[in-house]
């Protein structure tokens, strides 16, 4: 029974890696750029809820929405701004760039709100319940089953819409789509602007569970770097797989081993898969 | 550039003097040279062999540990170290190059960056290493050996030192066959296959080398410190100063990363030293937006804006002849 | 002979893009392989030098089994290629481009970049030496991938739609470097679809449609090869019906 319940936990995590790491797989398949300030842009969709939800005394309902308009405001003027001119450039240059960018978005967090570790209180979300005798945490069922929702939303905008079959037309090819009456920028910022709704709303459900600092991007980046490679770029689909899968090997891992190793199995694990299949699970060869 | 050469050379030997006396100052030439040997030994694989390897945390690490390791476990002085740290990294970089530098783009980063991290919570498990406290240098200079100063002066010449020769071996390595091998494998494996150049080989070689200095700045920057933990040894932070550093100046050039190490350092420096606290996250904000500025108007550093002045009259005459070809 | 493929078959799934060809090449041939788009003549070439692993079938290479072996291997055995999109290098002179073919028979550098200007000499790329690769436009492109590769100092040399792009001015004097490249000792194999290219240089043509080998013998023989004929005919039908 306790496994069961290691497993759904993991489960409810992997789906939240999912829907963070998605917008970060779809920016590095739409455009083949990976955005280094991608675990930032997590930190202020966290920060924006924390601050709708308990400076501003708005709940969840004001709250998710806010933070995902904030995050992929960000995201259009960080494309407008800066990605789209050095996308084309030396894969150093958006190295360079979009750290630059983290940079500057993790101290002005730093310098906005401190250092001091945000949390919302439990009570918030309405504690805990029992459920075929597993115990659920409300805040993790809320951001899990949001994290799967949105995730899945994201997939079938990508896969199953008109729009999303003309982004696929840019990534493939942007001047045969731009001969086909595509604007290619205009997708592209349309990429930007539903991979920070995504990451805001990530970063809402997460700061229902996790602490709130200006340095917690830093860890989630990592964590969504590997869920996306793990996953094969540019397919949010992979990035669901890999999220879940993620999030039960390091509840088990956890669980049996010791919590310190999660990280190492986790590790390891994307190690062999890149070494047997480097990219990834769903990837494009 | 050459006229720059020898008025930059008397004033990096006569830096000190001028320094003397100002703590703070001379501890941040010693701080610039030593992030310019880390991520000039970065340069080699990432910048000239374009495998931009955003691990190399791994290396400096096993430097720095391995300096520490001989102290706490044997009693040597730390320095000694550096030779096993440089050693173990080249067989180390061999064990993840073989399989990692065979993934392209963005995918290799990736893999570097999780190969880093594992080895970061490996450390941190391991009481061998001193776990998340890390492991501390002598703490009284028992020997010259120790390379305990009472200012960084010293640490200043050994490490101009060490950066000359990293600096003169990457110049003949760039002049001879390697260096247009590893140019071509960056900008496409495929051709340069084509034309015979063994790319996996050469790029294993570029990446095994860079591995052994990056070690070596792992362990210089334990003898100045006397401290490592898993973070400032095996930390993504500091792989990624050694990219950001040569790609602003300038990667895959001699120079690049040392005038990347001139500008983000001082910055660093003299921001923690002057300003504290929440004073220091708003410099750091300015710090973020000069390399975001960087990056939108010279994407391939700042030593570029040199280099397009000498390039201009052989494109302009290249024009005019393609009309007649 | 100096390259000998035997059975050569490539599947990607269960799709044969190339079924059981055999080709056998002679010093000093210039052999044509033509055929209408994707017929396979490309994965073969491919096949050939190494870029793409056959599926089964051998392919051996003056005297060499090179079945296994990856393309730097066979290059330094003798065998020399041009893409069909060129692959310059971007960041490199045209003079450092050559000198790269150059580097695999003299290792110093000072040597290779004199044997690489002596080459660019030969193509006409000799006015070009210092500018920056990347200013060329397609036809210096498509010149410097045969200078690169000629100064690697190749048994053959391995041509993958060299004219593809050409103006009819330019296809001449590409014909023209072609020859003279054969005239210097080089064995030359030839993939192109431009038919007057191959009438005017292969000495024998194999021909492909869809994977397999139709006809081979002389451009005379095989362009009055009902088979062939066919082959392309067949295929304009196809494509003038799916315009209408």
């Amino acid at each position: 029974m306790t496994l069961v319940q290691v497993i759904v936990s993991g489960l409810l995590l992997g789906a939240v890696y999912a829907l963070f790491s998605s917008g970060l797989t779809l920016i590095w398949g739409m455009m083949n750029v990976v955005n280094f300030a991608h675990g930032d842009f997590v930190m202020l969709g966290m920060y924006t809820a924390v601050v709708i939800w308990t400076a501003l005394g708005g709940g969840p309902f004001a709250a998710v929405p806010a933070a995902a308009i904030v995050i992929a405001t960000l995201g259009v003027l960080s494309y407008f701004l800066l990605v789209r001119h050095i996308m084309r450039g030396p894969m150093l240059a958006q190295i360079l760039g979009t750290f630059g960018l983290a940079l500057f978005l993790r101290y002005a967090a730093f310098w906005t709100f401190g250092a001091d570790f945000k949390t919302l209180p439990d009570t918030l979300i309405g504690g805990s319940f029992t459920l075929g005798g597993i115990r659920f945490e409300g805040s993790r069922v809320l951001a899990g089953v949001g994290g799967l929702l949105i995730t899945l939303l994201l997939h079938l905008i990508l896969t199953r819409t008109s729009v999303g079959s003309r982004m696929l037309a840019v990534s493939e090819d942007a001047t045969a789509a731009q001969l086909m009456g595509i604007r290619p920028q205009r997708m592209q910022a349309l990429a930007w602007a539903m991979a920070g709704a995504a990451t805001g709303i990530a970063g809402a459900l997460i700061a229902t569970f996790f602490y709130t600092s200006p340095t917690v991007g830093e860890t989630l980046a990592i964590l969504a770097f590997v869920t996306v490679s793990f996953g094969g770029f540019g397919s949010v689909l992979g990035a669901l797989v890999a999220g879940l899968i993620i999030g039960v090997v390091e509840s088990l891992s956890a669980y049996l081993i010791g919590p310190v190793y999660k990280d190492v199995v986790v590790y390891v694990l994307f190690v062999l898969v890149l070494w047997f299949r480097p990219q990834g699970l769903m990837g494009k060869a | 550039m050459k006229r720059y050469l020898f008025p930059g050379v008397v004033l990096v030997l006569a830096y000190p003097l001028l320094a003397a006396g100002y703590p703070v100052w001379e501890r941040l030439g010693a701080l610039v040279l030593l992030a310019a040997i880390g991520a000039s030994a970065w340069n080699i694989v990432g910048g000239y062999a374009g495998q931009v390897s955003v691990g190399h945390a791994v290396f400096f690490g096993f430097g720095a540990y391995s300096a520490v390791v001989v102290y706490t476990h044997l009693g040597w002085p730390p320095i000694a170290g550096a030779p096993i740290g440089m050693l173990l990294s080249v067989a180390v970089a061999a064990v993840i190059g073989v399989p990692t530098l065979r993934l392209s783009g963005h995918y290799f980063s990736m893999a570097t960056i999780a190969v880093a991290e594992l080895v970061r919570v490996l450390s941190s498990t391991s009481e061998f290493l001193g776990g998340a406290q890390g492991l501390t240098g002598p703490a009284m200079p028992r020997t010259v050996f120790d390379l305990s100063f009472l200012s960084a002066t010293p640490f200043y010449y050994i490490f101009l030192a060490v950066l000359a020769f990293l600096l003169g071996l990457t110049w003949w390595i760039e002049r001879g066959r390697m260096g247009f091998y590893l140019r071509a494998i960056k900008d496409s494996e495929r051709a340069a296959r084509s034309l015979g150049v063994s790319a996996g080989r050469y790029k294993l070689y570029a990446y095994m080398l860079s591995g052994a200095f990056t070690s070596l700045a792992g362990s210089l920057y334990l003898c100045m410190f006397g401290f490592v933990d898993p973070e400032s040894g095996f930390g993504i932070l500091i792989s990624v100063k050694m990219v950001v550093m040569a790609a602003l100046g300038g990667a895959g050039q001699l120079f690049g990363p040392l005038v990347g190490a001139l500008i983000l350092v001082p910055l660093e420096e003299l921001s923690n030293s002057y300003l504290g606290g929440r004073g220091a996250g708003l410099t750091f904000v300015v710090y973020g937006a000069i390399i975001v500025i960087i990056a939108r108007f010279l994407p391939s550093g700042l030593l570029s804006l040199f280099e397009r002045r000498s390039a201009k009259p052989a494109a302009k005459s290249e024009i005019a002849s393609g009309h007649a070809d | 002979m100096l390259i000998d493929a035997r059975n050569v078959t490539k599947a990607f799934g269960a799709f044969k893009a190339v079924d059981d060809a055999s080709v056998t090449v002679e010093e000093g041939d210039i052999l044509g392989l033509i055929g209408p788009n994707g017929a396979g003549k490309s994965t073969f070439f491919n096949c050939l030098t190494g870029d793409l692993p056959v599926t089964s079938g051998t392919v051996s290479f003056a005297g060499n089994d090179v079945t296994r072996l990856p393309p730097e291997a066979r290059a330094k055995l003798g065998l020399a290629r041009t893409f069909q999109v060129p692959l310059t290098f971007e960041s490199m002179s045209v003079l450092d481009n050559a000198t790269i073919g150059a580097l695999l028979r003299h290792p110093n550098a000072r040597d290779a970049r004199a044997r690489a200007r002596d080459v660019l000499q030969r193509v006409g790329l000799g006015h070009l030496t210092d500018a920056p690769a990347k200013s060329l436009g397609t036809p210096g492109r498509k010149r410097l991938e045969i200078a690169r590769a000629l100064a690697s100092e190749p048994k053959a040399l391995l041509l993958d739609e060299a004219m593809a792009g050409l103006t009819p001015t330019e296809v001449r004097e590409a014909i023209e470097l072609v020859r003279r490249i054969h005239g210097g000792g080089i064995t030359i194999v030839i993939v192109e679809h431009i038919m007057e290219v191959i009438v005017s240089l292969a000495q024998r043509v194999v021909v492909f449609h869809q994977g397999r080998e139709i006809a081979r013998g002389t451009p005379r023989e095989v362009t009055s090869n009902p088979a062939v004929i066919e082959a392309y005919l067949g295929r304009r039908k196809v494509q003038h019906g799916a315009h209408l």
